[in-house]
């Protein structure tokens, strides 16, 4: 039994959501543009679940991708609180800011030299943590990168 | 226990101080101050066991005498535990391989069957050289044991020593009633290592571990000659064990020192195999009778506690050699050669031993001598090849084992009453503070010195008379025709014939010589023997003079410890002083041993046999024996009771020789710089080797794992991302080469 | 499908395309070039990125004939594109826009496959729920200009390769699927199994089924071709139930019927799972590192 064309392309058009947020996890050091890489994956697996769901006429495949709703809704809770929390610590988005796994004596990676961006920073609206305002600590300032 | 078999008498006699030694090293701590129960009792059974088996066998013997004077080979068939070992057609005779192994062993060969299986039964044999042997191992055994409960107290190693006693008392009793030369080897190493334990019984001692190395070390030597010649004996005669066996196929194989061989004295292979076997023997028992040139570990053992010297390396150990020797006698009778190097290695032992002795200041020492000299004396005696000299070697070795083991005994009681000082410079005139142990030490010498009616008189005399018989044959044929009494149960054949037959059989081997030339040998021999005889009572009392006469004197060390020791320590001295008293005695005058000996199978053999003399009272012999005992302690005497009360000094008399004395002739020096120093090289050697290029290739080889590691280590990075990565194209690589065999 | 010659032909296009989208993922991809380079590079990775889209959408066309359908393909170059741009962009700000125009395309997509309770949830849960949450944690952590790490990649080339050859690979085996029944997908539908057990639920739609021939070519072949509304009626005629069911009017009660019938076991464990996720986002959250606070507070005294 041949599969029909449009699940074909159903497929085909997972595939490429897959790989495109398989490339974006494994390429992107933004912990927030992993993350949305990661719900595209889980987008492009929706897709097939839904074609195959089509294709062998059972409800199954809508169900699972009811659950992957579920779960990304979950992990993207729990996932931003970490990132959040990683931020409040390095004050850095940066995947790249842990490295303690690495052999003892070998030196931390740092990004070499970077030309200067002629792009012009873009503001967007900020929203300010509530509570008090937490001391600025120096040393910890001095560490951050841009805050 | 008169009901028991006589082969249940005989196993029984290994076996119960194998099980004391095992309670020992079991309940040892148990037990504590009680600990030496096992062993006591199991030896305390084992003698009664040995004496029992001796007594029957001596009532055979004497039965089977009455009926014709010829001395009648008696033997317990032997008693086989288990087959320890079988091999099917592992020995291919000469023949049947096509080896050339000489002419002596392709004759040999000639009359055994295609091939002979190497089976190896623990068999236990019983004639009158075994019951001897296991009645003296067990009698002192037991003696030196109870005295040791006395000696030993409050020791830490306590029932250390008396598991080691146990177990030396089982391995020695089976090395006698082994009935085969493997065990005989088995139990000769395990002589050693009880001996090499009971040396370094004070491990702490640095002194005690040093000499436990050295006599092991020396002994080794001897083993290696012990292990060639069994080889070699088995190349030879297609078997190991001493009584003739039953093959599978019903074929008989004779023993090496069984029946069957025995009765024909061409059984015997001579010639080079024959006199190598011979000397090799002849080497095992220079190491573990500590003769030279393999003496040097003996002296040093005297580090070991004294009721250890006593036992083993005064009684019963040192004497395996003797015993291998005199079991091996049919052997040695068909290399007059090997027997007249026996000789001369014992003679020289015991000249060299004694002007040795004559200089040492330490008591033990002295003792430690004058044993390595009178093995001396038995090996002389035991290369005169004659039935006289074996059964006089035999007789000093009882009455050696008894008056020698009182002597150390007697030197360990005075040790122990001088708080450990054995420097007989250090102490004077115990006669009064230990009358006991001054009195049986007393006996003992005497009987060392060879002084009537002490059991040393009795068996020098022996030994003297059996070297003068080989070095004035003539002499001895006329002595015995004037003699008026017949012998009374020697063979009637002329003792001259008997020396005939011996000179015709050394002259048809040609490898001796003539008879001329072997009895001028043995004349010198005998002045020898003589010489040491008379040093011999000298140095013995030059050593009681400075410990028993003169102003007592008592080391510091000895603190309020200086008075006679307990009543378990002087009993045993009490007994053996008396055993060394009469013992000689009564066995002389009954030759009651010496018949007795002659009926052991392994002297039966016709070329042995046909040496038998009459026994006799040699008059001349035992006046110039004593005039030179007297002499010596005349001497001794003169020395200690002249102008100086320290003793004798004997440097006043020897001049330079006293310092090659007192360095015991270099000998210690020359091994050094033959053999020690070249050993040490070759290890350094070996050791920079070691260092350098073994473990440099060792360390080479793990360098290559480091040097991976060192590369591969710069992928972990500690970026997850960089993980992801490696592990997202992983899978990859994976999943395309199934896609890759899915292809097709 | 396809006969032999036409499949190598399509191995050439697809192994073309892997090749230009690996290239052009990498061009776009953020390399800590700046200025005239960097945008060139774009542009030409946008070029080959187009290409190599094209180059799918051809083999997609030979292999399953995609291009007949303008919705499909409209909705889902939208949907690519969009991811496309997401992971691309610099900004994780502008990610998150693009990622909302993918998941339109994909909500499309799932409504076009017949899924339209699935389409609108996805926009509602995503766009208007996941989304959100996102920016909100974006303008609470935002660093101020363009930070380094947005600017540079971890092992651009690497990746893109990684990605662009899975791609490959998927889409030869979809091709595969179409080529003929391989031996891995010879499982027997579940539809027949089930057959039974929706047959009297079936009675109202099998008229108009009768109704529509057209779709309905074979017993063998089910019509998954076409949009939900041509789709919508056709059923088979034969005995075979099922993929048209699917698409009925009453998709959705049907879709709630089965989750909360025979998944509600699943369900009840989603929103546990659900409330387990809000508290422990709380909780962590609201725990400050055991080190901050001892050293925050005497400096706090002190100021």
């Amino acid at each position: 039994m041949t599969p029909a064309p449009l699940v074909l392309d159903g497929l085909v058009v997972g595939a490429m959501l897959f790989a495109l947020g398989l490339v974006g996890i494994l390429a992107r050091r933004n912990l927030i543009v992993m993350f949305l890489s990661a719900e595209l994956m889980l987008q492009g697996v929706s897709v097939s679940l839904v074609s195959w769901s089509r294709h062998h006429g059972d409800w199954g495949g809508q169900m699972l991708v009811i659950f992957v709703l579920t779960v990304a809704a979950c992990e993207a809770a729990v996932a931003l609180v970490f990132v959040l929390q990683a931020f409040a610590r390095t004050g850095r988005l940066d995947s790249a800011a842990w490295q303690s796994l690495r052999e003892s004596n070998l030196p931390r990676v740092v990004d070499h030299e970077l030309p200067a961006s002629d792009a012009e920073a873009l503001q967007f609206p900020r929203l300010t943590p509530a509570g008090v305002q937490p001391e600025i600590d120096e040393d910890e300032a001095l560490e951050r990168e841009h805050v | 226990m008169v009901d028991l078999d006589p082969k249940t008498l005989l196993v029984l006699v290994p076996a119960l101080p194998l099980a004391g030694a095992i309670l020992t090293v079991a309940l040892g701590r148990l037990l504590g101050p009680r600990a030496h129960w096992p062993a006591v009792l199991s030896i305390a059974a084992a003698a009664v066991a040995a004496v029992t088996l001796l007594v029957g066998l001596g009532r055979e013997v004497a039965s089977s005498a009455d009926h014709d004077h010829a001395a009648s080979p008696v033997e317990l068939t032997p008693v086989t535990l288990w087959q320890w070992a079988s091999i099917p057609d592992a020995y291919q005779p000469a023949a049947a391989t096509g080896l050339d192994l000489g002419d002596d062993l392709t004759a040999k060969a000639e009359g055994l069957p295609a091939a002979i299986p190497f089976t190896i039964g623990i068999d236990l044999r019983l004639d009158p050289l075994t019951a001897v042997m296991l009645a003296v191992i067990t009698c002192v055994g037991l003696l030196v044991a109870i005295y040791s409960i006395g000696y030993m107290h409050d020791d830490p190693g306590y029932p250390r020593f008396f598991a080691l006693v146990a177990a030396f008392v089982f391995s020695m009793a089976m090395l006698v009633a082994a009935s085969n030369f493997l065990l005989v080897y088995v139990f000769w190493e395990a002589v050693g290592a009880c001996s090499y334990l009971l040396i370094g019984f004070w491990f702490r001692k640095p002194s005690a571990s040093a000499a436990a190395k050295k006599a092991f070390l020396v002994n080794r030597v001897g083993d290696f000659g012990l292990a060639v010649a069994v080889f070699l004996l088995w190349m030879t005669y297609g078997t190991l064990n001493f009584h003739d066996t039953l093959l599978a196929d019903g074929s008989p194989l004779p023993g090496i020192l069984g029946m069957e061989r025995l009765a024909d004295p061409s059984g015997y292979v001579a010639g080079g195999v024959g006199t190598a076997i011979c000397l090799l023997l002849l080497l095992a028992a220079c190491g573990k009778s500590a003769q030279l040139p393999l003496h040097v570990w003996l002296p040093d053992a005297m580090e070991g506690p004294t009721p250890a010297s006593a036992l083993i390396h005064a009684a019963t150990m040192v004497t395996a050699g003797v015993y291998l020797v005199a079991r091996c006698a049919p052997l040695y009778v068909a290399c007059p050669a090997a027997l007249t190097v026996v000789s001369i290695v014992g003679a020289t032992t015991a000249l060299v031993a004694a002007l040795i002795g004559t200089v040492q200041n330490d008591l033990k020492r002295v003792l430690a001598y004058s044993t390595i000299s009178q093995l001396g004396y038995m090996f002389a005696s035991l290369g005169t090849g004659t039935l006289l000299g074996f059964t006089a070697a035999i007789f000093h070795l009882v009455t050696h084992a008894f008056f020698k083991a009182l002597l150390f005994l007697g030197a360990g009681s005075v040790m122990h009453a001088m708080g450990g000082v054995i420097d007989m410079r250090r102490f004077g005139g115990l006669r009064r503070v230990m009358p006991i142990t001054a009195a049986t030490f007393l006996v003992g010498s005497l009987a060392l010195a060879g002084i009537a009616p002490f059991a040393g008189f009795f068996s020098k005399d022996e030994i003297l008379a059996s070297l003068h018989a080989r070095g004035w044959p003539d002499a001895h044929t006329e002595h015995h025709d004037a003699d008026p009494h017949e012998g009374h149960a020697g063979l009637d054949l002329p003792a001259a014939a008997a020396f005939q037959a011996v000179s015709f059989r050394s002259e048809s081997d040609g490898s001796a010589g003539g008879a001329d030339e072997s009895a001028s040998t043995f004349r010198t021999l005998y002045w020898m023997s003589l010489f040491t005889a008379f040093l011999t009572a000298f140095y013995t009392f030059r050593a009681v003079f400075m410990t028993f006469t003169g102003p007592t004197r008592v080391p510091d060390e000895a603190g309020h410890h200086a008075h006679e020791s307990p009543p378990v320590m002087t009993w045993p001295l009490i007994v053996l002083a008396v055993a060394a008293t009469v013992s000689g005695w009564w066995l002389f005058s009954t030759h009651a041993l010496a018949d007795f000996l002659a009926a052991t199978p392994s002297l039966t053999a016709p070329a042995v046999a046909a040496t038998a003399t009459p026994h006799a009272f040699h008059l001349d012999l035992a006046l110039q024996g004593t005039f030179a005992a007297v002499a010596g302690i005349v001497l001794a005497a003169a020395g200690h009771f002249g102008r100086r009360s320290d003793g004798p000094q004997p440097e006043r008399y020897l001049g330079p020789f006293e310092t090659l004395f007192a360095h015991r002739f270099f000998i210690d020096e020359i091994y050094t710089a033959l053999i020690v120093r070249p050993l040490e090289f070759v290890a350094m050697l070996s050791a920079w080797f070691d260092r350098s290029v073994v473990d440099g290739l060792v360390d080479f080889v793990a360098r290559i794992p480091w040097g991976i590691g060192a590369v591969v280590r710069r992928l972990q990075s500690g970026l997850v991302q960089r993980y992801a990565v490696a592990g997202a194209l992983g899978t990859l690589l994976i999943v395309l080469m199934l896609a890759w065999r899915l292809r097709g | 499908m396809s006969p032999d010659g036409g499949l190598s032909i399509v191995g050439t296009v697809l192994a073309v395309a892997v090749g230009c989208a690996a290239a052009s993922l990498w061009l776009l991809l953020p390399r800590g070039e700046s200025g005239l380079r960097e945008r060139a590079a774009r542009r030409f990775g946008m070029l080959l990125g187009a290409v190599a889209l094209g180059l799918f959408v051809a083999t997609g066309h030979r292999l399953g004939g995609v291009g007949e359908e303008a919705t499909f393909l409209v909705v889902s170059l939208v949907a690519v594109i969009g991811a496309a741009a997401t992971i691309v962009t610099r900004s994780p700000v502008y990610s998150a826009i693009w990622f909302a125009l993918a998941l339109a395309g994909v909500a499309g997509v799932l409504l076009v496959l017949g899924a339209q309770f699935l389409g609108v949830a996805t926009i509602v849960v995503y766009a208007g729920a996941i989304l959100v949450m996102f920016l909100f944690v974006l303008m609470l952590a935002q660093p101020t200009g363009m930070a380094s790490y947005d600017r540079v990649s971890n092992e651009p080339l690497l990746s893109a390769v990684a990605g662009a050859v899975l791609l490959g690979l998927l889409t030869l085996f979809i091709g595969r699927l179409s080529a003929g029944p391989p031996s891995c997908c010879a499982v027997p539908t579940k539809a027949a199994a089930l057959a039974g057990a929706n047959r009297p639920t079936d009675e109202s739609d099998e008229a108009d089924a009768a109704s529509e021939p057209a779709a309905a070519d074979t017993p063998n072949t089910p019509a998954l071709a076409g949009t939900p509304s041509a789709a919508a009626g056709s059923s088979p005629t034969t005995h075979r139930p099922s993929p048209p069911d699917m698409l009925a009017r009453d998709h959705v009660a049907r879709l709630g019927g089965e989750l909360f019938g025979r998944h509600l076991l699943a369900v009840e464990a989603a929103g546990v799972l659900l409330l387990v996720a809000l508290i422990g986002s709380i909780a962590i959250v609201s725990r400050t590192p055991p080190e901050e606070r001892l050293e925050a507070r005497p400096r706090r005294a002190s100021a």
